[in-house]
This record gives structure tokens, sequence and C-alpha cells, in this order.
């Protein structure tokens, strides 16, 4: 099976340019990546050992260790071969050179040495990437201050003819697909309205969140939450809500800046706003239910991923070897995380976390130190030192000090929260509201209610022993209201405490108190509950004795605990309302207490503030890049999450700079940056070479200068979601908890879950993102994409709906075909593949017929028939076909 | 500064870089290895002794006491504990070490103090007097073409070890591509018209396999259903085959068309082949898992006729006729749950009986069929599972995962067959003699295949001193 994929035919490409030693060796080629693999780590920019630097070739050479001409006499050779002391790179340190690489080294010594004048860094601070950010036309006022004008700029400098503007309709359709994940309509196509009016009428629509969400979701690794059966392991239950904040806040243009100290500190930031608390599922996401370091590892890798590009994980075991940053960083960064721990709080309407709940982060332990793991290795901490909080030393210059926050009642005793009370209440009342509904419908007699009796009791008049009513009804109804009834006065009663606590004005002796009652009517309820739990067994034809033995000694010892708290010996029971996430499969949830800590430390703030911190020249770049790649199919920097020293200045850097500039002026608007990009001519150039110059084709065919649009493939879920579209199918709805990958919902495929153990069967096939970790899209094109657009029952469905609307609209194949070329497309055929559509509808293959004529008992058939020309049959077919064509799954 | 290089240095270092085997000279590697269109995804980087895998994994940890390691030690102190034997040392926490625990105080994954005498009996087989367990008769009937590896190790002591057997990394690191992905990688296609990575039977840890080298180096799940041993491998509608094959011509001609629009489009291009490979795929994929063609004593060698063995059996028999037709690398995975059906805390005679009456004939047969058709030579068998079980009893009649010492065995494709390679301690808990941890077994499975580990790598990802592994020179012929 032939793999077309990008990245496979780099490899390809990097071995093809590989050549025999005697070929000549090269020194970009050859030698200099097997000296940064082997040697810069400790003789480069990063450190000098031996006053040594092995990254220049004056250096190598003034430093004796490369003799141009003679490799015997050269060092370097000999260190590299050495089995002592002298060997390089040092045992421990690094694999030896192999011989491969050493006959490389020798011959090109042999052959002078030769290497090009490269700049070399003087200091890792001078790299590109951690420069500030700056307009360039303010570096430079000969520089244009606008995208195009910079683009334009290189193309002429380098004489290259730009493509003009793709066809409108073309143009719409990626701007639709683009935008929203939707093509558009034919209305749509046909929209007169000027093409800046579209774009603000698109950014404005809330299926721009649902489009963009899905690329931020890749970006910050959205799984559901996943474990062993009933066990959670990963991630965390409920976690669309996270989903939905994100399409909710990039709908409302909240700022990336904003979004991320949300992300990251919301709990801190905002600890009442449960909207933008929804935020930190970010970080629930990386909640691993065994291994807390493997949690925090996840933690610090992705965070500095995804929104600094840089590879923090790499000083887990030792000082980074490409980047400067220590492995020290990387602990201090650790102590930022260490005291926070995830929980699912109650919602509003809903007190079943099971249910319902929102995933969050809290500091939990204030006061975890943080220890450097020698080598990286958790067993080995170096205990001798602890850890302070901070980021990285190459940027701490501008790192917020951190200042720990008091937090409100309701952020940290969850069970205070006015509408948690109302819900328990409610839940409560409901249960009684049953229960009496339940005892009416078997009571003979009418009774007499104490109904209005019970409304009117006090929480501390425990019910039951007001009753007065004559009782005819089933025995087991009356238990049920009179559990019913205790539950819910035990509720009143821990519901007050719980408010009074928040409240105060009640003396500590009245507290103790309400405590003591509300106790008793803990107690109280459990007695109701386990005699009625004794009773349902019991009333089995065959009642199971284990079970029944288990229920009675459930009563004995709800007994036992209703003496006790008569006697005032049985402590209140705190409501627990929300669930912390465990730390370890050993513990249970009655381990952890009912309150949270009343402080947060505020250093996941203060990271937040730095992360965004307009002196901080990673964040705007890497956003811009990850927005410009989806609109572009390509990066402006390549490596995607790594902008450290490996990163070469990319070409567009000037272009980097200007947007990063425009993103944090605007008060970091994505939708200023989209507006910016999609309304320039480099994203409006045609994507073909068709009727290209010739010399900057050769020049340039890869189209690194842009001079042409790049050709983009749909991803995943613009697949299904365009398909459902087109046949009018599509569930718009916005939000709510994520759909199994079973279901045939007709929703947007973002709504579907997506973790290890939920992978949509069609979704999959077409490079749906690793929940792990995925910054970038793969383009594959295999055989089992072909397979599944021609055989997948929900295809046949969708080209069915469509050309059973669309045939009523022509009255020729020539019409039919124009239709679906156009609306599937976006394009009207040229005359060969209308000819082509129209053979094909005319052909009259008996089996065509065949299912044709069966078709015609339904009323619709026969109308259908009435086109002579040609079957409605055929019609499908050639639907079905264009949704194979290959323009189709393509963004032209 | 020292004049010259040392001679012998560098033969060390040329025996370290490129080990000399029957087949190729470290100098012979060394020239092809410069070869354009070598490496990864244009074949193999020096030549070859082996086309395909068949990958076997017991899911779950069969215990290698009951299966390929007789320790007749353990009848001798059954019933003792270990710390009164005179193996006492095995438990020296200093030994116990190279662990790394992922569920602290599990259930499972612990010390086991009492020895367990073997639950099954052993008897040597063939020429080379090898010995196997009772439970694996027809596999005991083929050791004279098996490498049996007795001195296997690995980290983890959860089932989190069937990602690292498959990967190299421990549960709690970060997942790396797969063996098979990697093969895949740096292999290409034998076969246009086949998927090159192929997975049947139950996974549960990790379901990708090609992280990140992409989702093109997934394997891609088949069942043994001829109607739809591939996802949409027909249509789930009313389409009949002449208008699918309507349907495939018009795509064909539609997008050849394109091509005047969008002259040069080398994506267009490939989109095009992959529909005439879908449509060749929709029949040829069907066929293979379809045994009408295949003799009954064929069927029979492989166990098609009986319930007990038939799933496993129709799995290796299509991965015969998937090797057959060049497919590189097939994954198998027996024992389903989400731990693995071969876990047994419990009931371990009983249920490592039934488990091996599934999976014994079918091995042998695929095993013996593979030889009759001259195709052993070429294609490696592997049998592995993610850890032993341990030397002590786990509720008096079970066995703990055992990650420090365990067995797994080899055969074809240039495997010497007939050998033990590697030694337990007296009581099989240790791999104390040539022990080799689980990537070592990737690296000789890719050095047979022509491949070196040590430059199978992407831009941007490292690849780790212990991911690459070390060729076990040992059991080659």
């Amino acid at each position: 099976m032939q793999v077309f994929s990008i990245r496979a035919w780099a490899s390809v490409y990097a071995v093809l340019i590989c050549c025999p030693v005697a070929w000549g060796v090269d020194y970009a080629r050859d030698i200099r990546p097997l000296l940064r693999e082997k040697c810069w780590s400790c003789h480069g920019v990063l450190k000098q050992e031996s006053d040594l630097r092995l990254d220049a070739r004056t250096s190598m050479v003034t430093a004796g260790v490369v003799v141009p001409g003679d490799p015997d006499a050269s060092e370097l050779l000999r260190r590299v071969l050495a089995e002592d002391d002298a060997q390089m790179p040092p045992r421990g340190e690094g694999t030896r050179v192999t011989a491969r690489e050493y006959r490389l080294l020798h011959a090109w010594i042999a052959a002078g040495a030769e290497a090009p004048e490269e700049p070399v860094l003087a200091s890792p601070t001078d790299h590109w990437a951690f420069q500030p950010i700056r307009r360039p036309s303010q570096r430079d006022p000969l520089l244009p201050d606008s995208l195009d004008g910079l683009i334009d700029r290189r193309l002429r400098h380098y004489n290259l003819a730009a493509q003009a503007q793709a066809p409108r309709t073309l143009l719409l359709r990626r701007l639709y697909l683009d935008l929203l994940g939707l093509p558009p309509t034919a209305r749509q196509l046909r929209d007169p309205r000027p093409y800046e009016e579209i774009v603000d009428a698109l950014l404005a629509s809330p299926q721009y969140g649902v489009r963009w969400a899905r690329h931020w979701m890749d970006i910050w690794r959205y799984s559901d939450g996943y474990g062993l059966n009933a066990q959670l392991r990963y991630s965390q239950h409920h976690l669309w809500h996270w989903r939905d904040w994100i399409v909710e806040s990039l709908n409302a243009d909240k700022g990336y800046d904003r979004m991320i100290v949300e992300m990251l500190a919301a709990d801190e930031a905002a600890p009442e706003d449960l909207d933008a608390i929804r935020a930190t599922g970010f970080l629930a996401r990386n909640y691993y239910l065994f291994n807390r370091t493997t949690w925090l590892d996840n933690t610090l890798e992705h965070t500095a991923k995804a929104f600094l590009g840089l590879t923090l994980n790499c000083a887990k075991c030792h000082d980074h070897k490409y980047d400067p940053i220590t492995q020290m960083d990387y602990y201090r960064m650790r102590a930022i995380f260490e005291p926070h721990q995830v929980r699912l709080d109650p919602v509003p309407g809903q007190s079943d976390l099971d249910v319902d709940g929102l995933p969050r982060v809290f500091d939990d332990h204030l006061d975890a130190p943080t220890y450097l793991h020698v080598r990286g290795d958790p067993l080995s901490p170096d205990k001798s030192r602890t850890i302070e909080p901070g980021v990285p030393a190459l940027f701490a210059g501008f790192q917020p000090p951190i200042r720990s926050i008091a937090l409100p009642h309701g952020a940290f005793a969850p069970a205070a929260r006015p509408y948690v009370q109302q819900d328990l209440l409610a839940v409560a009342q409901a249960r009684l509201a049953a229960a009496r509904q339940a005892a009416k419908s078997v009571q003979k007699v009418e009774r007499v209610t104490r109904e209005d009796e019970l409304e009117n009791e006090s929480a501390s008049s425990p019910p039951g022993e007001t009753s007065g009513g004559t009782v005819d009804g089933s025995a087991m109804a009356e238990l049920r209201l009179r559990a019913a009834e205790s539950h819910l006065a035990a509720v009143r009663a821990a519901l007050q405490v719980e408010r009074s606590v928040v409240d105060g004005g009640v003396t500590a002796e009245t507290l103790s108190d309400m405590r003591r009652e509300a106790s008793r009517l803990q107690a109280l309820a459990a007695v109701a509950d386990a005699e009625l739990a004794l009773a349902e067994l019991q009333e089995a034809t065959q009642p199971d004795p284990k079970q029944v033995a288990a229920a009675e000694k459930r009563l004995a010892s709800a007994g036992q605990a209703l003496r006790d708290a008569e006697l005032g010996k049985r402590p209140y029971q705190p409501l627990r309302v929300s669930r912390k996430a465990l730390e370890s499969p050993a513990h249970k949830q009655e381990d952890y207490p009912t309150v949270y800590p009343s402080q947060t430390t505020g250093r996941r703030l203060a990271l937040a503030q730095w992360i965004v911190s307009s002196d901080n020249p990673l964040t705007a770049r890497v956003c811009v890049n990850h927005v410009w790649m989806r609109h572009f199919g390509e990066p402006l920097v390549e490596s995607v999450f790594d902008f450290g020293l490996r990163a070469p200045e990319p070409l567009h850097a000037d272009v980097l700079d200007f947007l990063a500039t425009e993103l944090v002026e605007s008060g970091w608007s994505l939708k200023h940056l989209h507006r910016l990009i999609v309304t320039s001519a480099a994203y409006r150039r045609s994507c073909s070479n068709l009727g290209a110059d010739p010399r900057t084709l050769a020049f340039d065919p890869q189209n690194k200068y842009l001079w042409r649009m790049h050709v983009r493939r749909m991803e995943s879920e613009v697949v299904r979601d365009s398909l459902l579209a087109l046949a009018g199918k599509l569930d718009l709805a916005l939000g709510g908890p994520s759909l199994s990958v079973g279901s045939d919902s007709h929703r947007r495929s973002l709504f579907y879950r997506h973790s290890r153990d939920d992978e949509h069967p069609f979704l999959s096939l077409f490079d749906h993102p690793d929940h792990l970790q995925c910054y970038r899209r793969e383009r594959n094109i295999v055989p089992q994409q072909a397979l599944a657009m021609v055989n997948a029952d929900m295809v046949a469905e969708c080209v069915t709906s469509m050309a059973d609307g669309w045939i009523e609209e022509a009255d020729s194949p020539a019409q039919f075909a124009q239709l679906a070329f156009f609306r599937l497309l976006g394009r009207p055929p040229t005359a060969e593949e209308l000819q082509a559509c129209e053979d094909f509808l005319r052909s009259d293959p008996a089996e065509t017929n065949a299912a044709a004529r069966a078709e015609t008992p339904d009323g619709h058939g026969t109308a259908r028939l009435a086109h002579a020309a040609f079957s409605p049959r055929n019609a499908m077919l050639l639907v079905h076909a264009l949704v194979n064509h290959n323009d189709f799954i393509t963004i032209r | 500064m020292s004049r010259g290089v040392g001679g012998l240095a560098l033969a060390n270092l040329l025996a370290q870089d490129a080990p000399a085997g029957p087949s190729e000279s470290a100098g012979k590697a060394d020239s092809s290895d410069f070869a354009p269109g070598s490496g990864p995804g244009g074949g193999p980087h020096f030549s070859p002794r082996a086309r395909s895998v068949i990958w076997l994994f017991m899911r779950g940890g069969v215990s290698h006491l009951e299966s390929f390691d007789p320790k007749p030690a353990l009848n001798r102190y059954a019933g003792k504990t270990i710390a009164s034997t005179p193996f006492a040392d095995v438990q020296n926490p200093e030994r116990l070490k190279k662990v790394r625990v992922v569920v602290v105080n599990d259930a499972n994954g612990q010390q086991r103090n009492v020895l367990y005498p073997l639950q099954v009996g052993f008897r040597k087989w063939g020429q080379s007097g090898i010995e196997v367990s009772h439970l694996f008769p027809h596999i005991g009937g083929c050791v004279d073409d098996i490498a049996v590896i007795r001195s296997m190790w690995t980290t983890d002591d959860n089932h989190g070890a069937q990602v690292q057997f498959h990967s190299g990394r421990h549960m709690l690191e970060p997942r790396v591509p797969t063996i098979g992905a990697w093969v895949t990688y740096g292999l290409g296609s034998l076969n246009e018209n086949l998927p090159q990575f192929i997975g049947m039977g139950p996974r549960y840890f990790d379901r990708r396999d090609g992280h990140y080298l992409g989702p093109a180096y997934d394997a891609v799940q088949l069942k043994i259903d001829p109607q739809t041993p591939l996802a949409y491998a027909r249509p789930e509608g009313d389409m009949t085959g002449g208008e699918q094959r309507r349907v495939f011509d018009l795509v064909h001609t539609l997008n050849r068309l394109d091509g005047s629009l969008y002259p040069g489009d080398e994506r267009l291009e490939a989109r095009l082949k992959s529909y005439e490979l879908a449509f060749r795929m929709q029949t040829s994929v069907p066929e293979i898992v379809k045994f009408s063609d295949e003799t009954e004593s064929t069927q029979r060698l492989y166990g098609l006729d009986q319930d007990a063995t038939r799933e496993f059996g129709q799995q290796l028999l299509a991965a015969r006729r998937f090797v057959e037709r060049g497919v590189r690398f097939i994954q198998i995975m027996h024992g389903g749950g989400a731990a693995g059906a071969w876990d047994q805390h419990s009931n371990l005679k009983q249920k490592h009986t039934e488990l091996a009456r599934q999976v014994d004939r079918p091995i042998a047969g695929l095993l013996r069929d593979l030889k009759q058709r001259g195709m052993l030579d070429s294609t490696i068998v592997v049998f592995a599972t993610e850890f032993g079980r341990t030397p002590g009893s786990q509720g008096g009649n079970g066995r703990d995962h055992h990650p420090f010492g365990f067995s797994v065995w080899m055969a074809g494709g240039g495997i010497r067959g007939g050998m033990v390679h590697g030694a337990t301690d007296e009581i099989g808990f240790h791999a104390v003699e040539s022990p080799h941890y689980v990537t070592d077994i990737h690296a000789t499975l890719l050095h047979q295949l022509g491949l070196d580990s040590r430059r199978l790598h992407v831009p941007g990802h490292q690849r780790l001193e212990r991911d690459y592994g070390h060729v076990i020179h040992d059991i080659l012929a």
C-alpha cells in the first residue's frame, strides 16, 4: 500500500541526498548535523567546555582540533576514537560516532575541512525567536507595514510573478471551509457582497467557533476522560465543558492572552466565575491516576510546547542539549504546578456528579515541596534543596511576582454556594414528592396528609414522630415516604449548617448545636434508608440471604450511629458535593476533606501572566504560526512546537513579526488575525500552477515565497461535516455532552467523544488527531479513505439526499452536472468534464435501469422519472462520484 | 596532540557499528548503506535475511515456568519461602530496582514469596532436545526451528508492559512508534494492493502504532470476516458492484481531467493512485480471509476444524496468506480483556491449559506450513508476551506478574532453530545469562529485515539509547 505522507517524503528526500563519502562530503549536509548532535551541547553556543566551540570552522581550526587536509593530526578524530578518559562524547553523555560517521569526518578533514562561512550565535539569547517582537517597519522604516507588502517585496526581489486571485467561487469555498469548516451553499457561492463583508459575516457566525475550536483542541490536546471500566485513569469526565468554553471564547473573540490566563489559572484569576473556570480543563486533561510525575511531565511539556514553542521536556533529566534551558528550569516550572489538583464541582441544576459536573483545577497542597529528580528519576529526588517556583531563567526578567491569593468562600466550600444548596434541596423535595405520589396511588383511603404540617416544621423537628394520619397504604410506600421525609430534613439541617459557616452571625455554641442536630437527622435518615433497603430485599419472592444479611448489618450500624448521634458522639458529616480526582488508586473519596484550601498560591496565575506578557518574545509568534498554518497549509516556522535554537530564522520572519505585533496590539484578537490573513492578496491567490511564470515555477516549485496559494486537504471533521451540510442533514446545534462515537448523529464532528477509547470510525481514516499529541495534522492519502468515501453508508445517504434535492432543479443532464459540480466543487465543469458527466448520466446500464424502476412505486420516484434523459439512480451515482473527486476533499 | 589513529580502535568501532553476520560483512553493509533509495520507505539499509514478520503476542503474561523455561527447583522447594532457600538473593532489593512501578501497592505486581511448584510437566523435543511444557506439544514438535530466549526482562510490573514490549518505552514515558510502525516506516511496500502493516485480535493500552511517525504507520485492523475484513471494504448501502465500478471509473476520468487545471499537483496524482489501490483492495483483502482455496489439510493444520483453535488459526492462516502477498508486518494479539487473558493470578493450570490449547496447534501449523512452502526462510515468527509469572504463588493457585525474567521465542527468517539462548536463575526469577531488554528483539528483527535501528529516526524526536536495542547475534543462523 502506498502511503503518501509529507513527512515520509521528507525522509526519503533526506536519504536520497545522502551519498557515498567518495562522492564528496558536504559540511552542511554531513558534518554540521553530526557535530550538532554529538558535540555542540558542550562545545557550542550553550557551553564552551575547554573554551572550545565546534560550531564554526574558524574556531575548530584555530583551536587546532581540526587540521585541514591532515586527519591524522586532527585531535577531533583521535578523541572520537579514544577509549579512555579522552573519549568524546564522554561516556554516559552521548553515543559514540559510528564507523560511517567517522569516515565522513575523516574524509571531510582530508578534503580540506571546507565549510561555508556561517554566522554563529555569540550567545543563545541572540537567537531570532528570543528577540523582542517588533513591527518590521519600526525596525526598518524601509519595510512595508502590511502582510502583502512584505511578501510582495520578496517576490519582487527575486523577480517572481504571483498567480492571479483564485476564481471568486473557489475563493469563497476556500473561505467558508477555512473559517466555518462548512462548504458554502449555492446561494452563498453567488453572494454579491464584497469579499471583506463576507469575511466579517463568517467570523461572526457561531460555526466559526466550532471550526477553530477543533484546531485549538489539537494543540491543547483535548481528550475525553477514559480508563478501565468505572475507574477513571486519564483526563476527566465531562471535559466537554472546556470544549464549550473554547467554542464560546472564540466566538466572543476573547483575547488569546485572556484565554491562556483562564486555561492556566481561572481558579486564581476569577475564582467564582464558573464559566471561566471551565477553561482549566486544559490542565485537568493531564490528570493521570497512577503517577503524579507523568501527569506533571505532560502538563509541563505541553504547556511549554503549546504556548511557548519550547521543548522544555528535554530538560527533565539533564540540561537541554540545544536550548538555553537548564534542568533546574524544568523543576522550577514543576514547582509552579506542584500544588494543583483536579476536582469535579457541581454545576447549577445538577447535583449528581455522574450526570454532570465541572472538571477544574485548584491548589490543594499549598506547601508541597518540589525537588530536582537526579537524572530525571523520580526515585532519586535531591532533597537537599527545595526548588522555588519560577519560569525559565532565560526569560525570568519579566516574571511577575508570585503572590498567594485568598479565595472567596464559595470557591473553596462548594456546599455553601446558593445554587448548590437550592439544587440539593430540590432533589430532596422531588424525592419526597415522588414518594408522596406513590403513596397516594397505593392508598385506598385518602391519607390525612401531614404535608402542610411538614412544610411548617422546623428542620430540627424530626419527621415521623409527629405523624398523626391514618395510614392505609402499603407498608413499602410508607417506608419510602418516611425515608424521603427524613432525607429532606437532614438535607435542610446540613444546608443550614453549611450556610451558617459562611454567613457567620451565629455563636460557636449555636453552630455546635446545629451540627449536633444535623448529625442526628443524618443518622435518622440513614436508618430510614437502611430500613427501606432491607424491606425492599425482603419483598422479593426469594430474598438473597447474603444481601439480606448485609442489609440487616447496615441497619444495625445505622441504628448504632443514631444512638451515638443522639448522645452527641457522632460528628456531623459535612456535605460532599464535589469530588476530587483520586491522587492514587489506593485512595477513596472519603479520604479527602469536603472543604478545600482557602488560599491559592498564585503560581499558575504568575506563569500565565508571564506567558502573555508583552515582553514575552514567543507567545504571539507561536500563536500566529499556528493560525497561519491552518490558513495556508504550511507554517511560517516549520517546527511548530519548537522555536528554540534548532529552528532557523524563517524566510518570512517579518510577516511573522508583523502579524504578532498586530495580534498583541489588537488586544490579542484572533478574529483580527484571521481577518488580516484571509483578506490578504497572498491568501486569495489561485493554488494552481496553471499559467504560472515558468521562471517562477522553476525557481520556487515548492512555493516558499508564496507566489500562489498552497493546496490543502480537508481535515477529517470537515469531510464529514461537509457531506452532511451539502445533504441538508447537518445539525448545527452547539455544545453539550460529547456524543458516543457509535451514534449516527448529524451533529458537527467536533461534538463526538475523542479519547484513546473513542475514535469515530469514519473520522479516524482521515488523519484524525492523536489525542496524545497533534500540533500539526497529517495529510496522508491512503486507499482506506477512498473505500470510506465510496462505501460508507453515511456517504451514500448524503449523496442520495443531495441528488434527490438537486434533480428537481435540473431540466437536463447537462444542467444537473453543472449544478452538482458547482455545489460540490465550487466551480463549473470544463467542457470535457461536462461531457464525461453527461455521458455518465445518459448511460443506461441494465442494472441501473432496474434499480431506477425499483424506485418507481414511491410517488417521488415517479416524479423523478419524468426526466426521460437520465435516471435518478444515475444522478445519485454522479453525485457519489463527485464527492470522491479530488477537488471535493481538497481545499483549492 | 597524538599522531595517528589507532587501528585497533577503528576496528572496534567498525565491529560495533556493523556487526559481521554470515550474510554480510561489515564492509558490505556499510557500502550498500549509501545506496540512494535505501532507508525510510525505500527498502532496507543493507541486504536482508527476511522480508516479513508475523508477530504473535500473548496478552496478559504467559508463565515462562509453565511454557519454555522449566525449573525443577521449584518442585524441590515448593512451599518454602524464597528467603529460606539458597536463592534468597534474588530478592535482594538492589536487584529488584529495575522495575518501575506504575500502580503503587496494587493488588497485583507484587513479590510472591512462597515458591509454587511447576503446574505442568516438560519433555524434550526434537533433535535439539529442548524442553517445552506439556501445554505446547505442537510447538514442541517444531522446536528444532525455534530459538527460545529465556532471558528477557522488562521494567513494568503491570500490563502497561504490553506497550513496552512493542515500543521499548515504559507506560509512564511518552508513547513512541512500535516495532511494526518502524518496520513499515523503514521498508515501505512490497505489494501496493495491501496495507503493509496489519493488526488482528484485541488491543488495549495503546491503540496506535505510528505515534510521531503519523497515523499512516498505525496497523490497519482486520477481522476474519470475508464480508468486511476491513472497514468499508464493500458498499454498506445498496450500491451494486457494477454501479461501484462506474463510480470508480468516473472518479478516475474526472480526476485525470482535473490535472489540466492543476498541472504538477503531486497530491492529485497520489489520490488517483489511491483510488486504483482502493478498488483492488476491495477484492484482494477479502480474498485473503476467504480460505476456500486452501486445502482441507491446510485448514486442519491451523486448527480450523476445531472450535477451540478456529479463531486464532484463521488469523494465522490469513497471516501466511498476507505474507505470501508481500505484507511486511502482521501483528496478532491473543487474549481479550483489558489486562489480557493470560493473566493467571489464579487458576493458572486450568486457564493456561485452556489458552494454550487455543494457540498451540495453530502456531505449530503456521510454522510447518511456512516451512513446507519454503517461506520460513524469509519470514520471522515471534512468540512474545509482556512478562512472565512469579516463581512464588499468588492466592495458592496462581502466579503474579514477573518482569525480571521471562521467555519469548523466534523462528524463521535467518534465526537459528533448535537453540536456547540465555537463562534465568535456578528458580526462574532473574534473567542471569545474556539478559535482554525488550528492544533487543526489535533490533534483531530489524537487522534480519536489513534495517539498522540506529538509523531509524525522525528529526525533532529524540530516541534514547535503550530504544535501539542490541541485535541478539547468538540466535542468528
